[in-house]
C-alpha cells in the first residue's frame, strides 16, 4: 500500500495557483507500513480560474501523475548500441499493462495517459452516486478481455469519500484484477479518502498530487464545463 | 511558435544604416548596398574579380551567411572588443561613400555602421522655428548629445547590445522606435565632428578624416539640398555661409590633426582605402583565438558543479533514454520520446523558479494558500536547429511565452561555432530565459548563445540552460565560464570523442529528429512520408 504525493513544484496559469510544502507524512498504515508523502504540488481552484486555465493547469498535473505511475510498471535492464557505436545500459518496459477511467471525470485523465502511451488499452467503469441513498452504484464496465493478467492504471482524479474508487477497485477484482497490481491515478485525495480506500485494499497504490482536507469537488464540471 | 510582434531584428546582417537622417542622399547610397551578404554579392572595389556570396555547402547543409567567431574566451568574458574606424569630414565631403566603400572592400560580416546624426539633440520648439528657417546651427558640438553617443559607442565596442535613437530631420525629435544593434566586429563611425570630443576619441582605434576641396563640398551640399530636399538656394547658401563653413573651419578642420589617415578626394582615392582596409584586416587577424580547443583541454576531472541538476533517473526517464539512444529506433518513436522527455524536463525546469505564497479562494468558499510564479516573464530561446524541438514542450506548459532563436554553426574548417542568426523578443532583460538545445557535448555553442543573452542585459542567475543530454566537459565549460546560469539536463554522459559527439551519446540529434541524417536508405517507406 502507498499513497504517494508527486514531487514537484509548479507554475501558476490564470486564477489557479499551486503550492509546495515541506516533506511530512500524512497517514501511517496500521501495519507500520508507511505511508510515503514527499513535497507536494497542489492545485486549488480560484473561483474567478477561468475553464481555459483550469483545463491548462490540470492537463499539466495529469501528465506528472501519469508519468509517476509509470515509473511503478514493471521494467527488465537491457543494452542498446547508440548512433556513436557506443553501448548503453538501459531498460525496457514490460508489456502488460492497460489503463482504466471511472467516468466521468476518469476520463479526463485518459489523453495524459495516450499522449505517453500511444497504443495503451483502456477500459472504463461508470459509476453515479445514487441520489437518495449517497452511495456510489456501477452502471456500467468494459474493459480488454484479459485484463485480469493486466497491470491496471486507474484513473480518477478526485478522492473526496473514497466510495467510488472502492466500487469501481471492486469490479475490477471481480474480474479478475488482483489489488496489488492496481495503481490509482489522482489528482486531489482527502486524507479521509486515502485512508477509507486502503482500509479496504491495503495493496492497492495511490498515486496523488496533494493530500489536502478540501477537495476541489467541482473538478468534472469545471473540466468539461458543464457547471 | 514566436510571434511576430515583440520581436527586434538584430544587426547580424553585414551592413547597418543606423541613421536615414540624411535623406534621400542617403538612400540612393544605400539601395546600391546589400543589406545582408546573402542575398546579393557584394562588389570589391579593390580587386577585378568579384566575390561570392559567403555560400559555404557541405554534403549535409548549406550555410547562406558568413558568421560570427567567438568574441569572449573560455571564461566567457569578451576578450576583444569591435574595431572602430572613426570617419571625419566636413558637410558633404564623402564620408559615407568612403565608410562604404571600406565596408564592401573589408568584406567581412559583423560590420556595423554608425552615423552621428542619429544623435541629433531633440529640438525644442523654439529651435524647431529657427530650423526651420536656417537659423539653427546643427554644425555646432552643442547640436548633438555627446553622453549618448559616447555610451552607446562604448557598450557596442564591448560588444553589448545597444539602441540607437533614429532621427526624424521632419520633426527634428527621435523616433519612438529605437534601432537595436548588436554583434560588431567592426564599426564604421561616421560623422562631421566625430573628432570633437575627446573620450570619444579614445574608443576610435582608427581615425580617418577625409579632406574634401570646399568648393567641390559646397557644390555638393547645394545640389543635394536643392534637388533632393527641395530648398531653395537662397537659404541653402545662408545656411553654408553662416552655420557650415564657421563650424568647419573652428570645429572640423582642426581636428585634422588627430586623424591617423587624411584622405583626399574622399572615396575615389583608392589607394588610401585599401591601405585602411589592409590595416583593419591584420588588425582583426590578431584577435583570433579558438575557444573549443581550449574548452577542451580544461576541467578534466572536477566534480560537477552545483548549478546542474539532473531530472531524476526513474525507470521511465532511463526507458525513454535507452528508446531514443538505440541506434535502431525509428524516427516516429525518436520524435514521440524525446517529446515525452522534453515535457519531463521542462516541468523540472520550471520547478527552479521563483514563487510567492498566494491565497486564493475556491468554488466551494474556502481559501487555499498556494503559490504562484511571481517574478518577471519567462522567455524560451532555442539554438537553432536541435533546440527548436524542445518549443512545442515548453509552450505546451507555459502560456503565452515568447521565444527567440539563435542560430549557431560549427565552422568545419575551424571547429569553432559561429553566430549566424538571431532574433530576439524584445525587452528581454528583466526575464527569465529558458535556453534550449538538444544536447551539449564541449558547450561551445551554449556558451556562445549564453554569452549573446548576456550581451542582450539578461541577468546570467537568471538563465535556465536546458538540454536532453550534456557531456561532462560541457557542463564544466558552461559552469566554468557562467557559474550562476542554472544547467538543466535529463542525463550528462562521461566523455566526448575527438569529433566532438557525446560518448555513448544519442547521435545527432536534429538529423535523427528531422530526418536529415544520410543514413536512412532510399526505399525506406514511411507511412508518413509526403
Amino acid at each position: 500500500m502507498l499513497v504517494r504525493e508527486l514531487s514537484s513544484t509548479g507554475q501558476s496559469g490564470g486564477g489557479l495557483a499551486f503550492r509546495v510544502a515541506t516533506n511530512r507524512r500524512v497517514c501511517r498504515k496500521a501495519e507500520g507500513q508507511h505511508v510515503h508523502h514527499s513535497t507536494r504540488l497542489a492545485l486549488c481552484y480560484a473561483r474567478t480560474a477561468s475553464r481555459g486555465d483550469f483545463v491548462f493547469s490540470a492537463d499539466r498535473l495529469i501528465r506528472l501523475v501519469v508519468e509517476e505511475g509509470l515509473n511503478r510498471l514493471p521494467y527488465t535492464e537491457c543494452t542498446v548500441t547508440t548512433p556513436t557505436g557506443y553501448k548503453y545500459e538501459g531498460v525496457k518496459f514490460e508489456k502488460g499493462n492497460c489503463g482504466v477511467s471511472i467516468m466521468r471525470s476518469g476520463e479526463a485523465m485518459e489523453q495524459g495517459l495516450r499522449d505517453c502511451c500511444r497504443s495503451i488499452r483502456i477500459g472504463k467503469i461508470l459509476i453515479q452516486s445514487d441520489e437518495e441513498t449517497q452511495r456510489a452504484k456501477v452502471y456500467y464496465a468494459k474493459f480488454p478481455p484479459d485484463i485480469y493478467r493486466r497491470k491496471v492504471l486507474l484513473m480518477y482524479p478526485i478522492l473526496s469519500t473514497g466510495n467510488t474508487v472502492i466500487e469501481a477497485v471492486k469490479v475490477l477484482i471481480e474480474h479478475g484484477v488482483q489489488p496489488n497490481v492496481i495503481i490509482l491515478l489522482s489528482l486531489f485525495s482527502t486524507p479521509h479518502g486515502a485512508k477509507s480506500i486502503i482500509q479496504e485494499f491495503p495493496d492497492i497504490t495511490i498515486l496523488t498530487t496533494e493530500v489536502h482536507p478540501v477537495a476541489p469537488t467541482h473538478f468534472g464540471q469545471k473540466y468539461f464545463g458543464t457547471d | 511558435m514566436a510571434s511576430a510582434d515583440g520581436m527586434v531584428e538584430e544587426a547580424v546582417s553585414a551592413v547597418r544604416r543606423t541613421s536615414g537622417s540624411r535623406g534621400a542622399a542617403l538612400n540612393s547610397l544605400v539601395s546600391r548596398l546589400p543589406l545582408t551578404p546573402s542575398l546579393s554579392p557584394r562588389k570589391r572595389t579593390t580587386s577585378q574579380s568579384k566575390t561570392e556570396p559567403p555560400l559555404l555547402r557541405t554534403s549535409k547543409r548549406t550555410i547562406y551567411t558568413a558568421g560570427r567567431p567567438p568574441w569572449y574566451n573560455e571564461t566567457g568574458t569578451p576578450f576583444k572588443e569591435a574595431f572602430v574606424i572613426g570617419l571625419c569630414g566636413g558637410s558633404a565631403s564623402g564620408k559615407t561613400t568612403v565608410a562604404n566603400k571600406i565596408i564592401e572592400a573589408l568584406d567581412v560580416p559583423w560590420v556595423v555602421l554608425l552615423s552621428m546624426d542619429s544623435f541629433y539633440k531633440v529640438l525644442n520648439k523654439e529651435q524647431q522655428e529657427q530650423a526651420a528657417c536656417n537659423e539653427y546651427n546643427f554644425d555646432h558640438p552643442d547640436a548633438f548629445d555627446f553622453d549618448l553617443l559616447i555610451s552607446v559607442l562604448r557598450k557596442l565596442k564591448e560588444g553589448k547590445s545597444v539602441k540607437v535613437p533614429v532621427y526624424d530631420f521632419t520633426t527634428h525629435s527621435r523616433r519612438k522606435e529605437w534601432k537595436t544593434i548588436y554583434g560588431a566586429n567592426v564599426i564604421v563611425f561616421e560623422g562631421i565632428l566625430s573628432f570633437a570630443n575627446k573620450e570619444l576619441l579614445q574608443l576610435l582605434d582608427m581615425k580617418v578624416f577625409v579632406d574634401t576641396d570646399s568648393d567641390i563640398r559646397l557644390v555638393r551640399r547645394l545640389k543635394r539640398d536643392i534637388m533632393e530636399r527641395g530648398r531653395d538656394v537662397a537659404g541653402v547658401i545662408k545656411q553654408y555661409s553662416k552655420f557650415v563653413k564657421p563650424a568647419f573651419e573652428q570645429y572640423i578642420e582642426p581636428t585634422m590633426q588627430a586623424a591617423d589617415i587624411v584622405v583626399p578626394r574622399g572615396g575615389e582615392n583608392f589607394v588610401a582605402l585599401d591601405l585602411i582596409v589592409q590595416h583593419v584586416h591584420s588588425q582583426l587577424e590578431k584577435r583570433e583565438i579558438t575557444v573549443r580547443a581550449a574548452l577542451a583541454s580544461a576541467h578534466q576531472g572536477q566534480p560537477l558543479p552545483t548549478t546542474l541538476s539532473v531530472l531524476e533517473s526513474t525507470p521511465q526517464v532511463r526507458g525513454m533514454h535507452t528508446i531514443i539512444r538505440n541506434k535502431d529506433t525509428s524516427r516516429d518513436e525518436f520524435i514521440f520520446y524525446s517529446k515525452r522527455l522534453m515535457r519531463l524536463l521542462i516541468e523540472h525546469a520550471l520547478s527552479f523558479l521563483p514563487l510567492k505564497p498566494v491565497i486564493v479562494e475556491t468554488p466551494q468558499g474556502t481559501v487555499y494558500d498556494g503559490k504562484r510564479f511571481h517574478r518577471q516573464r519567462i522567455t524560451g530561446v532555442s539554438i537553432l536547429r536541435a533546440g527548436e524541438t524542445m518549443e512545442q514542450a515548453l509552450t505546451a506548459v507555459c502560456k503565452d511565452i515568447r521565444l527567440g532563436k539563435i542560430l549557431i554553426q560549427t565552422n568545419h574548417d575551424t571547429g569553432e561555432p559561429e553566430l549566424h542568426y538571431l532574433r530576439l523578443p524584445k525587452e528581454i532583460s528583466e526575464d527569465y530565459v529558458i535556453l534550449m538545445d538538444s544536447t551539449v557535448s564541449t558547450g561551445a555553442a551554449a556558451m556562445m548563445a549564453i554569452r549573446v543573452l548576456l550581451d542582450h542585459d539578461v541577468q546570467e542567475d537568471r538563465i535556465f540552460l536546458l538540454s536532453l543530454l550534456m557531456a561532462e566537459m560541457g557542463v564544466h565549460s558552461v559552469a566554468y565560464a557562467f557559474p550562476r546560469v542554472r544547467i538543466i539536463t535529463t542525463a550528462v554522459d562521461k566523455r566526448v570523442n575527438e569529433e566532438f559527439h557525446i560518448i555513448p551519446g544519442i547521435g545527432n540529434f536534429g538529423d535523427r529528429y528531422f530526418g536529415t541524417d544520410g543514413t536512412i536508405p532510399w526505399y525506406e517507406n514511411d507511412d508518413m512520408d509526403c
